[in-house]
Order: C-alpha cells, then structure tokens, then sequence
C-alpha cells in the first residue's frame, strides 16, 4: 500500500471514527457537506477557479432518510478501507452492484445516482479525491493526437508513447489517473479540445495537428475528470495555451464552463481539475452571423439554459455576457459541423487559422 | 245552476239529513283510525313504539320523584302475539290517577307547562294501550306500588274509544316485590323485525341517561346497561311562555283568562322577560301597529329661520273675547313653544296649546277654554301643514309640506336622481296628506308612497324603485310620532281579533331578551361523554355543549358528542344518533335536521373520511346530537325528525363542530403519534446496525446509542444507573427531556430492597417486600432531573414512568 493509499483509508476511517464519538457522546450522528448547487460556488481570486461558498447541507441521522444515507457511508467507508488495503481498484457501477452482496438491506442503494453522489460526498468530507480511493467512472477517458511523447505507469509497467507516431487514428487513450503519466518531450504550440468525435476525427484526418502543432484532446460531451486533469497538466506543467472548440448552443457552454471554471459537481476538486487560462474557440453565436452558418432554432430548453447561464456565476463576465444576449436575440444554434457547408477544409484552412490568430494563439 | 239551484230548494229535508250523521269524534276514536300518525303503523314499529313511549313514561316517572331509574323491559312470544313488560321504580301512582295516565289519551300533567320534558301531549303510553286492545283484545295489566305503600294495585283496564276513557275490569290488590313503582303488561300484534331498531332505542336511551340503569330481555338477546352516574338531570323549572313564541289564538285565549286589565299588566303578568320597560315597548309598537303615528312636519320659523308664516297672528286671529294682552301672550307662547321644535305632530301641538292656554290663563286671571283651545290648535295646525284659513285671500302655503317632504326623501334617495323628479314626488306625496289624515299606519304610509312614486314614474317618465320607495317610507316613518292614544283594555283585545292580531305582531316585532333556560336540563358534555364511554368502547370521546338559543320563543339547547376508534365499527358510514329531551329518535333518520347538519359538515377538515367531500362521514365514528327545548319542533305527531329550524340548525352544527375539534386534533396526534412510532422502528434498526458498522471500521467496542436516539426522537430518556458504594449501591435515575415541550413526569421505582438517602421530592412507600419509590418532577425542555438514592446491593428494580406518551419516552434500565 502506497503513502497515498494509507493516507485516503487513514482519512476514511477519521469519519468512521466521528460518526462512534458522536454516539458515544450522545450526539445524533452527523456530517456537513457544503450544498453542490450553482448558488453556492464563488471565485477563489488565488486558485483563480470557482470553489463552494459556505453553504452546507447536513446528512444528520435525525430523519430515517439522514440515517439510511449515513449508514450507507459507513459501509462505502468500510469497503473503500478494505478495497485500498487490498489495492484493488472498482469503478462507481461496481460499487453500485456491490452494494447488492452486502448484509443489510437498508445499506443497498437504490440507483447509481445515489453511489456516486456518496462518493462524491466523501470525497469532499474526507478531501481525498476519488481516484486516490482507487474508485475509476466507467467512460473511457478522451483521446489525445498530437506531437507529445510521455511515460505511463501501467498495471503492466511503465509504457513509453508518443501521441503522434506510436498511436492510430483514433489517438493515445488516456488513463482514468492522469497523474500517473510524465511528459518526456513536446513539441505542441497549443491544446485543442475539440467536442465531437466527427470534428476530431476531421482535423486528424486535414492533418490539422501536424500543420499547427497542435494537441488535440477529445472531449466527447461533458469530459471526464481524467480528461480535465491532463488539459490542466498539460497547461501548467509544459504552459501550453488551451483552447477549447465546441458546438455553438448553451450545452457546449457548460462544457467548456467545466474546462475553463470548474463544474459545480465537483467545484471541490476545482484547483486540481480546471484551466481558468483555457480559452473558447467557438462555435459563438457571433460567428452564426459573421460566416452566415446553417442553423436551428432555439428550442425551449435551450433558452431557459441560456437563461439560467446567465444567473451562473462562472458566466457572468462581458465575453460570455455578449454573446449569450446575442444568441437570445437571433434566437439560433449551430453544430461544428455547420462550417462543411463552406467546404471540408473550410474549418482547418479558414475558421480555425483565423480564430486562433484573433485570441493571439498562433 | 238554475235547475240545482231550484232542486235544492225544493227539498228543504237533505241538509237536515246530513246534519244527522255528523257527530263529534272522540279522540280515541280519531287515532284508532290514525294509527300511523303516532308511529303504530306497523307491528313491527308498534313494538318499538310501544316501548318508547313506556320507557320515556318510565324515565320522567322516577326523575320527577328525584330517584335514580331503574328500567326493566321485557318482550316474550305469548302465543299469536308479545308481551311487552315494563317495569320501572318511579313512585307508583294513586289508584284515582292510574286509570286515566293508561287509559285516557291527552291525559297528561305536561302539556300545559313550558318545561323541558319526554313526553308531552300525554298520547304516548295510552296510545300504546290502545294499540294493544285493538290489535290483541287484551286488556292492558298494570300493577302499581306507591312508596311506602304496603300492597300493590293491580288493574285490568281497557280504553272505552267512544268516551276516551278508561274501562277497568279488574282492580284488586296485590303484593310486589318492589317496594315502589309501576309494572305495565300490553299484549299485541308484533313482530321483532325491528329488533335492531329496538336495541339502538335502548342502547341510546343508556347513552343519553347516565344515571338510568335500563335492562332489555328479549326472545333472542338480553343486555344490561348500568348507569355512569349518580347525577340526576338537574330539575327544571316551568316558565311562563316567550312573546316570541306564542300565537293568535293562544294570545286570545290568554287574553280571556287573564286577570289583568291593561295589556302592559297583561304581558308583564303572563310573558317571561317582560318588565315595564318592555311591555312600553311593546305598547308603542301596538300603537303605531293598530292606531298608525302622526306625521310631524318641521313647524314656521324653525331651523333658525325666519317665520314664513305667522303663527302668532293666526293663533290670535282664532282667539276671541280674551282681552289683547292676553290674546298676544297666549298667541306667543304657542308661537315660541312651536319655534323651539324641530318636528311637530298635532297631538304634541294640542298640547302645546293646552300648555299655553294654563299657563298664560293663570298669569291674565282668564280661563282658555276647549273652544279656544281647539280653534287656537286648528289654527296653528294650518299654518304648520301650510293650510291657509280656508278663505279666499289665504290660500295657505302648500309648498311648506311639500317642502318638508323634499327635504326627506332627498335624504332617503340617491344623490343620482333628479332633483325635479325628487320636488314633483314630494309634492305629490304632499298631496295625499292635503286629501287625507295626518294619522297613518305603516301600511297606509306604504301605500301613499307606491301611489306618488307610480305617478312619478308615469308623468316624470322616470323610474322610482322599490328601494327608493322603501327608503323614503323608513325616512317618513322615523319622523312620525307614536300617538298617545291609551291602548284598547285587556277584554277589548280579547274581542277583537285584529287588534289582538296587531299585539302579537308588536310583541313578535319588539326586540325582548332570550328566554330564561332554568327549564331546560341539558345532559351536560361530561355526561355525555361517561354515555358514550358506558356503551361504545372506542378510543377517543368528545362532547359540546352549547348556551341556550331561542327558537320562535322556546329556549333550546343543543348538545353534540362524538366516539371514534377502538370496537366501532370502522366499515361505512359513521353513525349518527338523534336525541330530542332524551329521547332517542329511531325511525325518519333521512327527515330529520340533525341528519342533514351532519352531511352538510366538510369531514375532512376533522379527520374522517367523507366521499365526495359531502354526505355521511366514513369511519369508525360515532356522532351524537341532543336537542332540549321547552318544544321539540318535530316533523311529525310521530316525534321521530327534528323539523328543520334554522336557528337549531344552527346550534346543532356549531355543536357538532365544537366536538369535531377535539376529534381533529386527537387524530392528528394519533397521526404524529403514528408516524413517531414508525420512525422510531426504522431508526430503531438503523441506528444499532450503523453503530455496529462504526465500531467495526474503527476497531472499537459498539458505542452507546441510546442517547443519540432519544435526542433523535425528541423523546424523554430515563435512565437508571448504579455503582457499587460501600455494602450497597448508589441509584441514579436520570430523566433527559429532549422534546420541545416541558414535560410532567410521574416515576415509580419498585426496588427490592429499601431505598435510603432519597434525594428530595420523592417518597417511599412500602408494600410486602417492595418500596415504591414515587417522584413527581417537570423537566423543561431540553432540560434534566435526577433522582438518586442508595439501597443494598442484591436489590433489584422496575421503572414505571408516566406522564409521557410511550411513543415518546426511552427507558433505560
């Protein structure tokens, strides 16, 4: 067992103990957890990311629902304790599933929503991150294609790659503990998250990568933490710019909200997971207008999502300000599949040259 | 029609023939036939009736007498027909009076009297009587024992239906064992298909008469009720009738009999709540009723201004041979009294003159006399209503009435109307009063008012509605006078039927303070509740009862009461059960305004279920009403549905709500109680597997949890700890209230072995080997108290804590 490991089941088995002293003091049960909503995050000015403010909600055994929860933490602590003892790793479904062959019906939990809510719970109580509890999601982490050679730490020993030359088209897979990997040489200019698979795949295939020196990382929706974690790494340990390109409607927003700030999920984990510097690419409702892009409307929920980013206090800034305003008033959205109706190399000749040199990147 | 006409005439006979076969019917005779209407309309409600009426007999016979009743019914098969036995302990009855309480119908001491009681047209027990004879032939059995009595009477009697009086046929006397009472035995056409009804009849009757030990033995089933109580219904005390309640044709035969020879000595002497200042009251409003009131119009030269008219020189114009000076200061002085008044009606203007004419004939040494008087008075009447003299050069000033009128009915209309519209009505309103009397009733006033509005309405093209009309005829009213006339004497009123008319319609109109309620006996809610508790085993009761209301003069009072839970049926519809002056009500449930109060209560807001929000209410409820009154208005002869009054209505809602409160907040205490409980089972399981869980992550032994528990329950924790100290131990009960209440604490701790250095506040009792160790102490919220003492050490204990609710409370021992 690593120094790491002991240190998250020593951390485990801290809360474990304040649940007994409670008990034995007479007290109920408890534990704070600051409220996970958008109304309670606030900027650190330090770390520069959005962190949770000083609301807390109590899981308290007063109620029979308080009481499940907590002695449904105690069992995850129990398992997790045992499973880093072991160094075995799950993932969050494991657990889910796992929680079936434990012996008290009230610890099961009733959907994986509520696992992994847990998880995250303890995560936060006992600040220590979920990886280091050995626990992986079950996505895949996003691939990365461009002119970066790095070490990884595998089960099997440690494996030398580098993401241009030794991978395939569809580029270096990247593990669910980022940190297990070291950068041995770069000649990246600057990181490229890219949302879609297709978009991906079309700037790998205009050899995008190749021409600008460019590092592009998958995001595929809403990325993983594996997937953050290495961006931020990338640009605080080889200080390369990132830049993150995306479908232009309120949902692509947030994905790069979570690149950028921090999601409000995991706002605990902010200063490990986030790039405040990473910078949006588009598609922005101001390039609908300037390169007159096939569009769809606004739907209802989109709207409201507009809305409500408005009240998100990650978004309030000029930029973001301006151009959700202006995509309220046009009231359209568009794909990053849209620039094809220019032509296929539209994108990697035109847009994105010209993109990148308006935010000084090349 | 000629030739009918012509038929009849010759045949002077046919007429007379009639008259021959018309004759009186006796009363008996009349129910013989109307069997139904005083609810022997079938054998089997026959039965039920009969023992009613025998048992309400039964009931009032030993209250009378201020003993406890003790009722026995019986009902046997006796061949083709039952036997119905009713025996009670009342005082007995004389051998003059016994023969006519069962064998003469109407024969009753109540029906004259305003009192609260069972029965009261005295039909009841002889109509049973007679069912029997003519269903049965049997004669009626009656054996009677009189308190102190050494024998008992006995009688064999049946009721003669042509004279309405009773037959005997047997009379001799006999021994009993009951050393008083009365045991009736009626033979009859029945059948026990209302033997549910029968058993609600008395299982009611227990429930309403606490004090009342009833016993039923019938064919298939025999049950006992004992009484709750040693508490007799309070007495009652008879009362005089209310000028609200009474009638014509009562008030007229009041007036025939009374002493009195003033109608304000007639009410006061024959009215309860009538004093003198009342029975003006009311006088007055006969007065304006049966005399009408004088219009009083604004009189010259008052309201400050100057004299239109001369009042002074027509007064001495129609004064003569009294001398100049004396003549000017009469006219004056009439002139002056008249200038001071705001309204003057003629009689108050005749006085004025009469005043005058004394005062200033006394100050000139001259006698004013009627003759003088009555020109001076028709004179100033003149210039008031604006007359003139009557001659040709003083045509008078008509405008002064019609001015007069203006100013009123102005006032009484809205501001919209025109103002021509408003002068042309006034003026022929002022109008009728030129062509007609000064004196007028409400109606006539009425009356004159549609006629000048209709002629508005048709030459004004306008239109003057009836609030407008209504309005003027209120503003005119309140200015007229009540004239002084002496009302008719007490024998005058008796003679005439409209003026009597008029005199109960003043008393009805006359506001006069509720009757006294000394004559009403309510069961009391305690009472009611110890019923319910005697015949329902349910696990909450509720009882209301309401002050005395008044309905068309009767006092009543309306009591509620309300069993839920526990053996009651919980399937259907609750039930509901009727009581009129103690008397259960059993057949007509649907007719009956206690009924209807009930369905038209929102259940849900108390806690029971009610489908469609309307209706019967679900559940294992039971909702009782009583209704007291000096007069149960009832539907029918039958006495089985209070008729629907609204001012009973009334009462017997906010009765049944009063109770219903209680049963609302019982429930959600049950259901707080409820949901506490279950908390209390599934954190019961949780915590102790949580606490296993901990101590096995932590290495640890399993932690103390009874603490965190009681303090999750808001519950009171007592708990008992002892260390050993010297050659014995030292006890410790602790009590932790955790509730947001402050709590009241009753402990008991039975120790073994004797307990010494009780710590202040507690007792020790012993009893065959064991101390009770009592303490009574409040622990405030979130606060503690211990009790502490030392006993030896092989002692042993058991803790007793009352006080709390066993939800609430966590013993540890």
């Amino acid at each position: 067992m690593s120094a790491d490991d002991d240190r998250a089941r020593e951390q485990l088995i801290d809360l474990a103990a304040r649940f007994y002293d409670q008990f034995e003091q007479g007290e109920v049960p408890s534990m704070s957890i600051p409220t996970r909503t958008k109304s309670n995050i606030e900027y650190d000015e330090e770390a520069d990311v959005w962190v949770y403010g000083d609301r807390e909600s109590t899981r308290s055994a007063n109620s029979v629902r308080g009481a499940q929860k907590l002695l449904k933490a105690v069992y995850t602590i129990d398992f997790l304790a045992d499973q880093l003892e072991q160094d075995r790793s799950s993932t969050l479904r494991e657990l889910y599933y796992l929680s079936e062959s434990w012996d008290n019906d009230n610890a099961q939990f009733n959907d994986q929503d509520e696992s992994n809510q847990l998880v995250e719970d303890l995560e936060i109580v006992s600040e220590v991150t979920r990886e280091d509890f050995h626990m992986r999601p079950e996505e895949s982490g996003a691939k990365v294609m461009g002119p970066l050679r790095i070490r990884e730490q595998t089960n099997r020993g440690a494996r030398e790659i580098h993401c241009q030359d030794d991978v395939g088209q569809g580029g270096y897979q990247i593990p669910n503990n980022p940190d297990t990997i070291e950068f041995l040489e770069c000649d990246a200019e600057f990181v490229l998250c890219v949302e879609t698979g297709g978009m991906r795949d079309r700037l790998v295939e205009n050899g995008f990568d190749e021409e600008f020196g460019a590092l592009t990382v998958h995001l595929g929706g809403q990325p993983a933490r594996a997937t953050r974690r290495l961006t931020k790494r990338l640009h605080d340990e080889l200080d390369l710019p990132v830049t993150v390109f995306t479908d232009g409607d309120p949902w692509s927003y947030r994905i790069f909200g979570s690149v950028a700030y921090g999601s409000i999920k995991s706002a605990h984990l902010s200063e490990y997971l986030a790039t405040p510097q990473a910078q949006f690419i588009g598609i922005q409702p101001a390039d609908i207008v300037e390169y007159d892009l096939p569009t769809d409307p606004l739907s209802d929920s989109d709207v409201n999502a507009l809305e409500s980013e408005l009240e998100d206090p990650r978004f309030q800034t000029d930029y973001w300000e301006e151009q959700i305003e202006l995509q309220l008033e046009i009231d359209k959205k568009a794909e990053q599949q849209a620039l094809a109706a220019r032509g296929l190399d539209f994108v990697t000749e035109t847009y994105l040259p010209e993109r990148l040199d308006e935010m000084g990147v090349l | 029609m000629t030739s009918l006409q012509s038929t009849l005439g010759d045949d002077p006979g046919i007429a007379e023939e009639l008259a021959d076969n018309q004759r009186a019917i006796s009363i008996a005779e009349f129910f013989e036939k109307n069997k139904h209407m005083l609810g022997f309309d079938s054998g089997a409600r026959g039965l039920v009736t009969a023992v009613k009426e025998a048992v309400d007999n039964a009931l009032d016979a030993a209250e009378e007498s201020g003993i406890l009743p003790d009722i026995y019914v019986e009902i046997e098969e006796a061949g083709d027909y039952y036997r119905l036995i009713v025996e009670d302990n009342g005082p007995g009855l004389t051998a003059d009076s016994l023969p006519k309480v069962f064998g003469k119908l109407l024969y009753g001491s109540r029906f004259h009297v305003r009192e609260q009681s069972r029965g009261q047209q005295g039909i009841g027990i002889s109509a049973a009587v007679l069912y029997s004879q003519l269903t049965s032939g049997k004669p009626a059995k009656i054996t009677s024992r009189t308190q102190g009595g050494e024998t008992a009477k006995y009688f064999e009697l049946i009721i003669d239906t042509d004279e309405n009086e009773p037959e005997i046929s047997v009379s001799e006397e006999t021994t009993w064992d009951r050393p008083h009472g009365t045991r009736i035995e009626l033979e009859m056409e029945a059948n026990m298909r209302a033997r549910s009804q029968l058993h609600d009849y008395i299982k009611h009757t227990a429930v309403v008469n606490p004090h009342a030990r009833i016993e039923l033995r019938e064919p298939n089933a025999h049950f006992k009720s004992e009484r709750a109580t040693d508490q007799l219904p309070e007495e009652t005390e008879e009362i005089r009738p209310h000028p609200h309640g009474v009638e014509l044709g009562t008030v007229i035969k009041m007036l025939g009999s009374t002493d009195s020879h003033s109608v304000s000595g007639f009410l006061q002497g024959e009215f309860t709540r009538v004093g003198k200042k009342t029975a003006d009251s009311v006088v007055d409003a006969f007065r304006d009723r049966h005399y009408g009131r004088e219009m009083a119009w604004t009189p010259p030269g008052a309201r400050g201004g100057v004299s239109e008219v001369d009042v002074a020189s027509a007064v001495v114009e129609a004064t003569a041979n009294k001398g100049a000076d004396a003549t000017d200061a009469f006219a004056e002085g009439v002139a002056d009294s008249l200038r001071k008044r705001e309204r003057v009606a003629h009689h108050q203007l005749s006085e004025i003159v009469e005043d005058a004419a004394e005062e200033i004939g006394e100050e000139f040494g001259t006698t004013f006399g009627e003759t003088v008087r009555e020109r001076a008075t028709e004179a100033a009447w003149r210039t008031v209503v604006g007359a003139g003299d009557g001659s040709e050069d003083d045509a008078g000033d008509e405008s002064r009435t019609a001015d007069d009128l203006y100013r009123i009915a102005d006032d009484a209309t809205s501001s919209r109307k025109d103002d021509a519209v408003i002068r042309a009505f006034a003026d022929r309103l002022a109008g009728t009063f030129r062509e007609g009397s000064h004196r007028l009733t409400r109606d006539e006033l009425e009356d004159r008012v549609g006629r000048a509005a209709e002629l508005t309405e048709e030459y004004d093209d306008v239109s003057f509605g009836e609030t407008a009309r209504e309005n003027v005829v209120e503003s005119v009213w309140s200015v007229m006078e009540t004239v002084p006339d002496d009302p008719p004497l007490v024998r005058e009123l008796a003679g005439s039927r409209d003026a009597a008319s008029d005199l109960v319609e003043a008393m009805r109109e006359t506001d006069i303070m509720a009757p006294p309620t000394r004559c009403l006996s309510p069961i009391s809610s305690e009472l009611i509740q110890a019923g319910l508790e005697k015949e329902y085993d349910a696990d909450f009761y509720a009882a209301a009862t309401r002050d005395a209301g008044v309905a068309g003069g009767d006092p009543f009072i309306v009591e509620a009461g309300i069993a839920y839970g526990g053996e009651i049926e919980a399937e259907g519809s609750a039930e509901v059960m009727r009581f009129a002056n103690r008397v259960p009500l059993v057949y007509q449930r649907g007719a009956c305004a206690t009924t209807d109060v009930v369905k038209g209560i929102g259940w849900r807001n108390y806690g029971l279920d009610q489908p469609g929000g309307s209706g019967m209410p679900n559940g294992p409820a039971v909702i009782m009403v009583h209704v007291a009154s000096t007069n149960v208005p009832f539907t029918s002869e039958s006495k089985d549905a209070v008729a629907n009054v609204p001012e009973i209505e009334d009462e017997i809602e906010l009765a049944i709500r009063e109770a219903a409160r209680d049963l609302k907040s019982y429930l959600n205490k049950r259901r707080s109680m409820q949901k506490r409980r279950k908390k209390q089972s599934v954190l019961g399981e949780i915590l102790p597997e949580m606490a296993e869980k901990v101590a096995e992550v932590t290495g640890n032994d399993e932690p103390e949890i009874d603490d965190a528990i009681a303090r999750i329950m808001n519950n009171v924790l007592v708990e008992r700890r002892t260390e050993a100290n010297g050659d014995g131990q030292r006890v410790r009960v602790a009590i932790e209230n955790h509730s947001g209440t402050n709590e009241s604490i009753e402990l008991t701790d039975i120790v073994t072995a004797e307990p010494t250095e009780v710590s202040d506040g507690a007792s020790v009792v012993e009893m065959d080997g064991e101390w009770f160790v009592r303490w009574e102490t409040d622990v405030p919220s979130d606060g503690e108290a211990v009790l502490e003492y030392r006993t030896g050490d092989d002692a042993a204990f058991d803790l007793d804590v009352k006080g709390v609710e066993t939800e609430k409370l966590t013993v540890n021992q």
